[in-house]
C-alpha cells in the first residue's frame, strides 16, 4: 500500500528542492537588482540607466509572476524541450517551475531588503563600504530571518504548483491524489497523499521557521 | 582641518529646497566645532556632504587639504574610513555582535579577522563596552548603543569625528556621559569633531565654536563664549534662552514679575572671564545693597562657567549704578 507513495513522495521533494534552488539563485540576483538599482543612497548616483534597468526588471517580475503555472508550462514547451530533452516527465515540470517561483521570490527579496534600516546602510557607507560590502555585510546579512522564511514560502509554494506539474506527467503526490485517489474514487489513497502533503509543507515551514528563529537577533 | 568653501545643495524630489544655501565654513585641528538650527535648516544636509553622503551642486569641501567633492569609488572610500561618523539612531548593524560592530570598518577596509577583532576589543576595553562585546545590540541601553557606535567610528584612527544629533535620542544624564565622552575623546587623541544638534545646551557643554543655521544658510559664528555672551542674531538670541532653564524666558519672566511685583529684576549673562570672582558679593557690599538671587542656571563648559542669573533688588535702589557696574565687569544686563 504504503509503496505505491514512496516515488511520489519523492518527486515532489525533487520537484520542490530543484526548482527551489534555482529560483533562490536566480530570485536572489533580480531581487537585488531591482533593489540596488531602486535606491539612490546605495549607488551614490542619479543616473537614468539604473532607473531603466530597475523599470525594466520590476516589470519582468511583474508579468513572470501574473502568468498562471500552467499556461507557463505551455509557453515554455521549446525551452523545456531544449533545457531538458524532453516535454514531458518530472524534469521537464522544472523549468515551468522555476520561471514562476524566481518572480516571487525576487519580490521576496526586495521586501526583506527595504525592511534594512536606511541608516544601518548610509553609516556602512560612511565607514568606507562599497556595494559589494552592502549586498553581502549589510542587505543579506541583516535581513537574513526574512530571506530564510521567503525560501520556506516559495518551497511551500513549490510543493502547490508541483501538484499541477502532473499535467505534463511530472508524477509527484499531487497528482497521485488526483489521479488515483480523486479520479478512481480511492478515498483512502487521497486521504495519505493529501496526509504526506500536509507534512512536508509542515516540515517546511517548521525548519524555516526555527531558523529564521534561530538567526534574528534583532 | 575641515574647510567648506561655498557649499550648495538643493533638492528637487518634493518642489525645489534649497537645502545648504552657500555655506563657508572652518574646522579647525582638534577643535570641537558645533552646529545649531531648528529642524530643517539643513544641519543634516551639510554635514553629510563632508563624507559626501550627500554630492554638492557646486562649492568644495577639504578635508585635510583634499577636496571630498573631487573624490569617486575607492580614492573617497579610503578617504571616508578616515572620517568617522555617528548618528541620532546609533545605527548599529542588529546582525553583528559588539565586537564585530566595532570591528566592521576594519573589515570593509580588509584588516584580517584576528587584527581587526584584537584591535575593536582593545577599543571597546577603553570605552567601558569590555563585558559587552558578545552581547548583541538588542540587548544594549541607548548609551552603550552610541558607545559601541562611538568605537566604530574611531576603530579605523580617524582624523575627524562626525555627529549627526548624536545625543538626541538619549535622556540628559547620558547624554552627559556622551558629551564627556566626545570631549576626553577630542582631548585626548586631538580629533577633530563636528557637531550638529538642535540642542543649544550640548553646544554650550562641549563646543568651542559653532555656527547657527536656519534655512540652508549660516547666520552666525563665533566662539560659545562669545555667541553665548552676546548673541547678534534673533534666531540665535532665542535658541540660547531655550537653554536658560529648558524654560521659556518670556514665560519666566512674567512669572517673577508676578512673584516680584515691587523692584527690580535683572538678568544677568555670564561669560567665562566674570564667573570665577565673586562678583555680586562685591557689587553688593560696595553699593550697600541687598541682591536676591531668585533663579540660577550656570553651567560648566569648556571655558570654565557659563550662564544665566537672575536676580531681584528691592525698589529703593538706583539700579543704573548696578548695571554700570556690572557691564564693566562683561556682564550682560537685561532689565525685565
Ligand atoms: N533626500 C532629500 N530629498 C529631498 N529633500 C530633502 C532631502 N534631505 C533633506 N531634504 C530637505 O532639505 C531640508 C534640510 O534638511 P536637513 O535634514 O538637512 O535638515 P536638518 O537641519 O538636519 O533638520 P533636523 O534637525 O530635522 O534633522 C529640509 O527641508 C528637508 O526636507
Ligand atoms: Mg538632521
Amino acid at each position: 500500500m504504503f509503496s505505491q507513495f514512496i516515488d511520489p513522495f519523492f518527486e515532489t521533494v525533487y520537484l520542490t528542492i530543484v526548482p527551489l534552488l534555482f529560483s533562490v539563485l536566480f530570485g536572489s540576483i533580480i531581487g537585488t537588482v531591482i533593489y540596488v538599482t531602486g535606491s539612490r543612497l546605495i549607488l551614490q548616483s542619479d543616473k537614468k540607466i539604473f532607473r531603466v534597468i530597475n523599470r525594466v526588471a520590476d516589470a519582468l517580475v511583474n508579468i513572470c509572476r501574473s502568468i498562471p503555472y500552467l499556461i507557463l508550462i505551455v509557453w515554455l514547451l521549446p525551452v523545456t524541450n531544449f533545457l531538458t530533452g524532453s516535454i514531458i516527465g518530472t524534469k521537464a515540470a522544472v523549468p515551468a517551475l522555476v520561471v514562476s517561483a524566481t518572480p516571487f521570490f525576487a519580490r521576496m527579496v526586495v521586501i526583506a531588503f527595504s525592511e534594512v534600516d536606511k541608516g544601518v546602510i548610509e553609516a556602512s557607507l560612511a565607514l568606507g563600504g562599497d556595494l559589494k560590502d552592502i549586498i553581502f555585510n549589510v542587505l543579506i546579512r541583516e535581513s537574513k530571518p526574512a530571506l530564510i522564511s521567503s525560501v520556506a514560502v516559495t518551497a511551500i509554494n513549490l510543493v502547490s504548483y508541483s501538484a499541477m506539474a502532473g499535467a505534463i506527467g511530472a508524477g509527484g503526490l499531487g497528482f497521485e491524489a488526483f489521479q488515483y485517489g480523486f479520479a478512481r474514487r480511492n478515498d483512502e489513497l487521497m486521504f495519505i497523499a493529501t496526509i504526506l502533503i500536509v507534512i512536508i509543507v509542515f516540515a517546511i515551514q517548521i525548519v524555516g521557521d526555527t531558523l529564521a528563529h534561530r538567526t534574528d537577533k534583532r | 582641518m575641515i574647510e567648506i568653501r561655498n557649499v550648495s545643495k538643493t533638492f528637487h524630489t518634493n518642489g525645489e529646497i534649497k537645502a545648504v544655501d552657500d555655506v563657508s565654513l572652518t574646522v579647525a585641528d582638534g577643535e570641537i566645532f558645533g552646529i545649531v538650527g531648528y529642524s530643517g535648516a539643513g544641519k543634516s544636509t551639510l554635514i553629510r556632504m563632508v563624507n559626501q553622503l550627500e554630492r554638492c551642486d557646486s562649492g568644495a569641501i577639504f578635508v585635510n587639504g583634499t577636496d571630498m567633492t573631487e573624490l569617486k569609488g575607492e580614492e573617497l572610500r579610503k578617504k571616508r574610513r578616515k572620517i568617522g561618523m555617528i548618528f541620532q539612531h546609533f545605527d548599529l548593524l542588529w546582525s553583528m555582535s559588539v565586537l564585530e560592530n566595532i570591528a566592521f570598518p576594519l573589515k570593509l577596509a580588509g584588516m584580517p579577522k584576528e587584527e581587526r577583532f584584537k584591535k575593536a576589543s582593545d577599543l571597546a576595553e577603553k570605552l567601558g563596552l569590555k563585558d559587552k562585546i558578545n552581547d548583541y545590540p538588542r540587548s544594549l541601553s541607548g548609551g552603550q548603543k552610541q558607545r559601541v557606535a562611538i568605537a566604530r567610528a574611531l576603530v579605523s584612527d580617524p582624523d575627524i569625528l562626525l555627529c549627526d544629533e548624536a545625543t538626541s535620542a538619549l535622556d540628559p544624564k547620558t547624554t552627559d556621559d556622551i558629551l564627556k565622552l566626545l570631549a576626553d575623546i577630542n582631548k585626548e587623541y586631538g580629533l577633530t569633531i563636528l557637531m550638529i544638534t538642535h540642542q543649544m545646551e550640548t553646544v554650550q557643554k562641549i563646543c568651542h565654536r559653532l555656527a547657527v543655521m536656519a534655512d540652508g544658510k549660516v547666520i552666525e559664528v563665533g566662539t560659545v563664549s562669545k555667541i553665548f555672551a552676546d548673541p547678534q542674531n534673533d534666531l540665535t538670541k532665542k535658541l540660547i534662552q531655550t537653554v536658560d532653564t529648558g524654560l521659556d524666558v518670556a514665560k519666566m519672566a512674567q512669572e517673577l514679575k508676578e512673584h516680584y511685583p515691587e523692584g527690580h529684576l535683572l538678568r544677568l549673562s555670564f561669560t567665562q572671564e566674570t564667573s570665577g570672582k565673586p562678583l555680586l558679593y562685591e557689587i553688593a557690599k560696595k553699593l550697600d545693597i541687598s541682591v536676591n538671587i531668585v533663579s540660577a542656571n550656570i553651567k560648566n563648559t569648556q571655558f570654565g562657567p557659563l550662564g544665566v542669573m537672575y536676580i531681584h533688588i528691592e525698589k529703593r535702589v538706583e539700579i543704573a549704578a548696578i548695571i554700570s557696574e556690572l557691564t564693566n565687569q562683561g556682564v550682560k544686563v537685561e532689565v525685565i
